[in-house]
């Protein structure tokens, strides 16, 4: 069973980079091949111009492994300074970073709890103080925010914010798509061992042709003639999957005007303006018709699209 | 210091386990048995009364007793030295296996605990080579038994030094001995907890070893037993047996022998069955070690 297949990607310093991907996609594999913990029967890596594994470079890396265990016997403040003194951090700096990261991840308080009685989301925050720890170069995370509520997710991504703010790169394998979308600069997609698409969020997201069209004070009979006579012009019935612009999401029932969508280039674009004010219709808005990341994703793992 | 906190996290771990919890206060009570209950009254080396818990002791053949049944007064002459070695041969008798088994039973998890899925991966992202993760690992479970032995041993020959003014320094290299054979069965502990990553299996294997290895002692030493075996082949795959299975264990009977002379002071340790030993545990370890570097997890 192949778990990787023709891989090549390159994930430039600096950058917060999501990796995406079904159950079995690969992307764990990826991360254990970086780290060294497996091996690739062929091929090559580099992370931080350095082979995986390499001492010196894993100084410089932080990672927080899916569903990680720390040992049973420590109290969170005992598991911090375990894998700091394993990070090579002297014992003051230690010490004062770890008070530090306790606080900052609302610890403190279970600091002197052994970690077998720690919930899931504590867990997660331990972990995360574990992952900074040594102020790494290169942030590793698989699935940081797992078991993790709404308000501890949060929590989490201002964390990775300030992470970035400081200049580390990092390496963000997530399920939950709308977080991936908010925090990366780019994602890769993964099927099968496969990788499908790569790419800018940005970029992946923004329509090939298409936009969406905001009027008022026009009757549905008035919008239903005119889309009938231009071409990929149609009436929206909802916002569609990737939600209406200005943060409306699917369903949303607060727009203020109607929608029309339009599938087409720009000569399109402008027929359309043109045949909606010759029927003097104000039109109030116009956008380019922008998909969500999870439309990409799910469109990308059905079509298997390929890059 | 990176070795250094897998030694401490190791011996933390082995202390929160309780096995060895349970080794260290059996071995303090027998302590603050002989500080409480042993009292001796000793002139010019020899041991003119003695008194264990109330119980008067008195000469027996051979040795001495206790209480009742005593086949005369006195000490029939029993010198301090070889009251000690009577005491510290018996503890060893007793208090060895019982070490040798508690430390195999807390020490057999190490290994398949560590290479627990969430765990392995985090210790493994660490900047620490896989050969002294491994190593260090090893080295910690090695160490809490020694200490354990070294706590028994060394607390024994004061006690018995401070009550009897001898001091038996041939026990607690007996102590050593032992923890060195600890020492070579671990490696195979750890070669089975890294191949098959179960603590239980990992028990059993060492067990098995150690029952085989004092056994293959036997037909090794005796050079006529394969005569019995009348098929030629048959009796060359006997024989091959047992030579591959005795230099590849610890030599366990001799290094049992080496403590017990060195405790009654009779003879040295046997130098060969030591670097044998020493041998097979590095063989068993390079091969835990080599898997351990080249396996995914």
């Amino acid at each position: 069973m192949v778990a990787l297949a023709g891989l090549d990607l390159r994930v430039p310093a600096g950058q917060t980079f999501g990796l995406l991907g079904p159950n079995g996609a690969g992307k764990t594999t990826l991360v254990k091949l970086l780290l060294a913990i497996a091996f690739p029967t062929s091929g090559r890596a580099k992370v931080l111009d350095r082979p995986p594994g390499n001492v010196r470079a894993k100084a410089r890396i932080g990672y927080l492994p899916e569903n990680h265990r720390y040992p049973p016997h420590l109290t969170g403040e005992q598991v911090l300074h375990h894998f700091g003194r394993l990070s090579g951090l002297a014992r003051e700096e230690r010490s004062r970073r770890v008070t530090t990261l306790l606080r900052r991840v609302r610890m403190e308080e279970w600091s002197g709890v052994r970690v077998h009685k720690y919930s899931k989301g504590m867990m997660q925050r331990l972990g995360m103080a574990q992952a900074i720890l040594n102020e790494p170069e290169l942030l590793i995370l698989d699935e940081p925010t797992d078991g993790v509520d709404p308000i501890g997710r949060r929590e989490i991504r201002d964390l990775l914010l300030e992470q970035r703010e400081r200049g580390a790169t990092i390496f963000l394998n997530s399920h939950l798509l709308s977080e991936v979308e908010r925090l990366c600069d780019r994602v890769a997609i993964l099927k099968d061992g496969v990788l499908r698409r790569e790419g800018r969020v940005e970029d992946l997201t923004r329509p090939k042709s298409a936009f969406q069209i905001e009027v008022r004070s026009a009757s549905p009979g008035v919008l239903e003639a005119v889309a009938a006579r231009v071409p990929g012009l149609t009436v929206a019935e909802n916002p569609g999957p990737g939600g209406l612009p200005g943060g409306a999401g699917p369903g949303a029932t607060s727009f203020r005007g109607t929608w029309l969508e339009l599938s087409g280039d720009v000569p399109a674009l402008n027929g359309a303006i043109d045949a909606l004010r010759r029927q003097g219709v104000e039109i109030a808005s116009i956008q380019p018709r922008r998909d969500s990341l999870e439309d990409v994703f799910v469109r990308v793992l059905e079509e298997g699209e390929p890059q | 210091m990176k070795v250094a906190a897998i030694l401490l996290d190791t011996g933390r771990e082995l202390l929160y386990r309780k096995t060895i919890i349970v080794y260290f206060g059996v071995v303090t009570l027998v302590l603050l048995f002989f500080v409480l209950a042993l009292q001796t009254d000793v002139a010019n080396g020899v041991i003119a009364s003695l008194t264990v818990a109330g119980l008067e002791g008195s000469a027996s053949q051979g040795g001495f007793r206790l209480g009742d049944g005593a086949e005369g007064p006195g000490m029939g002459g029993l010198t301090a030295e070889m009251f000690v070695r009577y005491v510290q041969l018996g503890m060893a008798f007793f208090l060895y296996p019982l070490a040798i088994l508690m430390s195999v039973f807390a020490t057999a998890s190490l290994v398949p605990r560590m290479l627990e899925k969430g765990t392995i991966d985090l210790m493994l992202s660490k900047p620490i080579t896989r050969p002294a993760l491994f190593l260090s690992r090893y080295a910690g479970g090695a160490l809490t038994a020694a200490l354990n032995l070294l706590y028994l041993t060394l607390g024994l020959a004061v006690i018995l030094a401070w009550k009897t003014g001898v001091w038996n320094g041939g026990f607690v290299l007996s102590g050593l001995v032992m923890s060195f054979f600890f020492a070579c069965l671990l490696a195979f502990t750890v070669l089975a907890g890294v191949l098959l990553r179960s603590t239980t299996v990992s028990i059993m294997i060492t067990a098995v070893l150690f029952v085989a290895s004092l056994l293959v002692r036997l037909p090794h030493s005796n050079r006529d037993w394969p005569l019995l075996i009348t098929s030629r082949a048959s009796r060359f795959l006997a024989q091959a047996v047992v030579e591959t299975l005795y230099y590849a264990l610890p030599r366990s009977y001799e290094l049992v022998q080496s403590t017990v002379a060195l405790i009654r002071h009779e003879g040295s340790v046997e130098w060969g069955a030591i670097f044998g030993s020493a041998a097979s545990g590095a063989l068993a370890l390079a091969l835990a070690v080599v898997y351990f570097s080249r396996k995914d997890y």
